[in-house]
């Protein structure tokens, strides 16, 4: 009996968050990246308007970040932290998961206003 | 080993768990990463914590726990790694406590997904605690789906290995 509660519960814990992912709203128009460190917002960059890519670097006394910046997409290129999971991770350009550096406490987020018509057709 | 044991006999007995989950911690970081979400990954380790929980107890499970997640800190070179692993650690330590209740040995291999599960929202929580943001939360239904795979993973493992012990100590 109890085996089948906790069972049905990992379950249900799989298909909501599966569903979560699949059901996730990606289309956003207009794009922008907001870059927060400790909870500080340091830049918010419009994706769109980025016509020539650019380098953008972050440093403070925990360490360094280069963030690159192309049209509709943002990417972390170096760290200088051990683990280098936010460079391995690379470009984001949706609002599916944000581009995270533990070490330096630093976040890239993209936001955005979702567009009616996906709304309306969801 | 199954089984209590007293006086230096634990200290051995807890000794050579705790080196045992170290060395397959260890071995385990060498892997490299399976996916590009960050935080996936099997969790050998805890197939020794599960087995010290319903086998010595909590107190035992918390001692191997906390000494294997501050070595293993300490000996990958990355020491800022200790809040995530601890705060999960606690976590799904509270839970397998309250399993450890519910359920007989038999059933170890369901408490270990469940485990898994909140060892994951732990390190998330600690996470957004460093960050100050919920930004991070976005990454809860990747880990929840990887955590009860992992877990039951590590779970059955567990299974095995106790009942393996079991008919060795006959």
């Amino acid at each position: 009996m109890r085996t089948k509660i906790i069972l049905l519960l990992l379950a249900s814990a799989v298909a909501a968050s599966a569903a979560l992912l699949l059901l996730r709203d990606r289309a956003i128009s207009s794009p922008s990246a907001r870059i927060t460190r400790d909870g500080v917002l340091l830049e918010e960059i419009d994706l769109e308007q980025v016509m020539e890519p650019y380098s953008l670097l972050l440093q403070d006394e925990r360490g360094s970040n280069t963030v690159l910046v192309e049209q509709g997409r943002i990417r972390i290129s170096e760290a200088d932290c051990p683990d280098q999971i936010c460079v391995n991770q690379g470009y984001i350009s949706d609002g599916t998961v944000p581009i995270v550096c533990l070490p330096h406490k630093l976040i890239i987020e993209i936001v955005g206003h979702k567009s009616g018509l996906d709304g309306g057709a969801g | 080993m199954a089984g209590p044991v007293k006086g230096a006999g634990r200290v051995t007995q807890l000794a050579l768990l705790t080196a045992i989950a170290l060395t397959i911690f260890l071995v385990e970081a060498q892997i490299p990463a399976l996916t590009a979400v960050p935080g996936v990954k099997l969790g050998l380790a805890n197939i020794v914590t599960v087995y010290v929980m319903f086998v010595l107890g909590p107190t035992d499970a918390l001692l191997v726990l906390s000494a294997r997640v501050f070595l293993g800190a300490v000996f990958s070179g990355q020491p800022m790694t200790l809040i995530y692993s601890a705060a999960g650690g606690l976590l799904s330590w509270c839970v397998l406590c309250i399993l450890k209740r519910l359920l007989t040995q038999r059933q170890i291999w369901l408490a270990s997904p469940v485990a898994a599960v909140f060892h994951n929202i732990g390190q998330l929580l600690a996470a957004a605690a460093v960050l100050r943001s919920w930004g991070v939360m976005a990454y809860l239904p990747y880990l929840v789906i990887a955590a009860v795979m992992a877990g039951l993973f590590t779970g059955i493992s567990a299974q095995a290995l106790l009942e393996r012990l079991n008919r060795i100590q006959k």
